[in-house]
């Protein structure tokens, strides 16, 4: 009897899971299916993609990795900045750590795939206590200008002769040689593969903490910390946590760079990279979470097609649709169709009511 | 019956400005007291020295007997003592459930008060899944109010409850204040003399920074000249 009832309840939580992501499964199974129809469109054999064979399925997979690695990485962003409200300006040195520790790990120390990974979540924590040190101490733009300044000396660091051995200095890190079955260059599909599903699951995962009660009080501590600590939360430990979170998954994002890039260059420590997370959060939409996701595609496809077409202009194209995106889309993508979905809601509601329709909902 | 909680001579600086320079208030046990004063005489800064969110820099604030100063927000607010803010200081991007859970300092504290507070504040029951920031001002503040009611607390502090309300709505809240008085204590900030004096027992009237008068309520109601001198209400 136990178990009929076990079962039944797995199925109606099955069942929920899957009327609550069926737009989330949609886009999983586009997405496997994306390189075959562009195979396909290309008039070649199906097996091309698997075969690993350079055309545009390759290049497609290769573009589509990069808006994973991207989307990951706003995601850790919208944690700390659009649900916690802490503003760092040094965000792009949990990639950074992430990209060169994956690097120096496997082609200096030859460690295999899951020692690195074992590393990078070391990392992760301890560059999250680094930056929870000044925590209790600072509050704002203040905390915004250490964080810029701890990643400002991490980029110096990685930039230096003395350590030019691991890091490549001004140049970049390059030779790292990455596991076969995660080769970008002979395994693309299986790199693609991987980056959808840790996309996915860092979606899900950061989902489900936001809906959690620790999740709960990150957002009311961005709303008001004061607020939250009158409730009697020691509001430290909840902004440690997100740091934490949100630090081993931009770690993660570098990893995945590491082993898609041929170079890891001492830019994605720098300020401007941070700048592309915050601008990658705006597009798609602020705390939103799923923002990060759309405005990562969003972010590179329209680099890569205005790049294509203007080559010279495209920079400055693209700040302009920047900057009317941010006029005309306040809340970003995501935010102003949660905001119209909310007011057509309320609209259809009032018109069922006026005509009688319906019973004012409860 | 002795006092729950006791302000000795507290002294509160913000920055560099010496917002209270003696303050004191005794609160006894299961009384509503009232802070009076005019507009920045120090009666919200009071309310938050008790938290800690500005504490003082000398004095002492006791609470049922043990010393409170000096210690962090969150373990003030542990101890017992439920905060309503001024300006309906709820959480907007949280549901009114959300907004109800977030006060739990034990599991099930909401389940067990869920009928309490949906009977002092029905509007909130039909509510319960729209987010805060759909809400009227007086929703608002039923919110606020009832957030402070989920936890068990000895002491309630309520900044100004009827800020900003419709008539109706100041009822309504002075009906609940009243209710949730017998469980708790409360200090209470009104700017509303009215309000101040149907609701409260005792009252202490801070003027620039110092307490300068305090006593019963029926005494003061009656004492034109201290109303007018210090709250200017004839």
């Amino acid at each position: 009897m136990q178990t009929s009832i076990s079962t039944s309840a797995q199925r109606n939580g099955l069942a929920a899971f899957l009327k609550r992501n069926g737009s989330l499964i949609a886009i999983v199974l586009i997405m496997i299916a994306l390189p075959f129809v562009v195979a396909l469109l290309d008039g070649r054999p199906f097996s091309d993609v698997l075969a690993n064979e350079t055309g545009n399925a390759k290049f497609v997979q290769g573009l589509m990795i990069e808006i994973f690695i991207l989307a990951i990485y706003a995601i850790s962003y919208d944690l700390i900045l659009g649900i916690t409200g802490l503003l760092s300006f040094g965000h792009a040195m949990f990639f950074a750590v992430g990209a060169y520790g994956t690097g120096i790990m496997l082609k200096n120390l030859e460690w295999g795939i899951l020692p690195t990974l074992g590393g990078i979540f070391v990392l992760g924590v301890l560059q999250a206590l680094l930056f929870a040190v000044v925590l209790p101490r600072v509050k704002g733009i203040t905390f915004a200008l250490v964080t810029l300044g701890l990643a400002s000396v991490f980029q110096i660091v990685v930039q230096s002769n003395e350590v030019g051995e691991y890091t490549g200095a001004d140049v970049g890190l390059q030779g790292v040689i990455p596991p076969d079955f995660l080769n970008t260059s002979t395994e693309r599909f299986h790199l693609y593969l991987i980056g959808l599903a840790l996309t996915v699951v860092i979606y899900l995962v950061y989902r489900r903490f936001v809906d959690s009660p620790t999740g709960r009080v990150c957002v009311a501590i961005r709303e008001n910390e004061d607020r939250a600590l009158m409730l009697g939360y020691n509001t430290f430990y909840f902004k440690l946590a997100a740091l934490i979170v949100s630090s081993i998954t931009a770690a993660l994002a570098g990893t995945l760079h590491t082993l898609h890039q041929p170079i890891v260059s001492p830019n994605v420590a720098s300020l401007s990279y941070t700048v592309l997370a915050l601008l990658i959060i705006l597009i798609g939409g602020m705390g939103t979470l799923s923002g990060a996701m759309i405005g990562a595609a969003v972010f590179r496809l329209l680099e890569y097609f205005l790049d294509k077409q203007f080559s010279e202009n495209a920079s400055f194209i693209l700040g302009l649709i920047y900057v009317l995106l941010v006029m005309f889309v306040p809340y970003g993508i995501v935010g102003t169709w949660q905001v119209k979905r909310l007011q057509i809601q309320q609209g259809r509601a009032r018109l069922y009511e006026a005509l009688g329709l319906r019973k004012k909902p409860n | 019956m002795g006092n729950l909680l006791e302000i000795r001579d507290i002294h509160t600086f913000i920055g560099q400005f010496h917002i209270l320079q003696g303050v004191t208030v005794e609160v006894p046990e299961g009384s509503i007291v009232a802070l009076l004063g005019r507009n920045g005489a120090g009666k919200t800064t009071t309310l938050k020295s008790v938290l800690g969110l500005t504490p003082p820099r000398r004095g002492q604030v006791i609470l049922d007997g043990q010393a409170i100063h000096g210690r962090r927000s969150f373990d003030i607010a542990a101890m017992g003592i439920g905060f309503v803010p001024e300006h309906r200081a709820i959480f907007r991007d949280l549901s009114v459930a959300e907004n109800l859970k977030i006060a739990e300092r034990k599991k099930g504290d909401f389940e067990r008060k869920e009928e309490m507070i949906f009977g002092l504040f029905p509007d909130l029951k039909r509510l319960i899944k729209l987010p805060g920031t759909n809400l009227s001002g007086g929703q608002q503040q039923m919110l606020a109010v009832a957030r402070a009611l989920v936890p068990d607390n000895k002491l309630l502090l309520i900044d100004e409850p009827s800020e900003g309300l419709a008539p109706v709505i100041i009822e309504q809240m002075m009906v609940a204040i009243k209710k949730l008085s017998a469980e708790s204590t409360v200090l209470l900030v009104e700017q509303n003399f009215i309000v101040a004096s149907k609701l409260a027992e005792r009252y202490v009237i801070i003027e620039e920074g110092k307490s300068v008068k305090q006593g019963l309520m029926a005494d003061l109601v009656n004492d034109k000249e201290t109303i007018h001198r210090y709250l200017g209400a004839a």
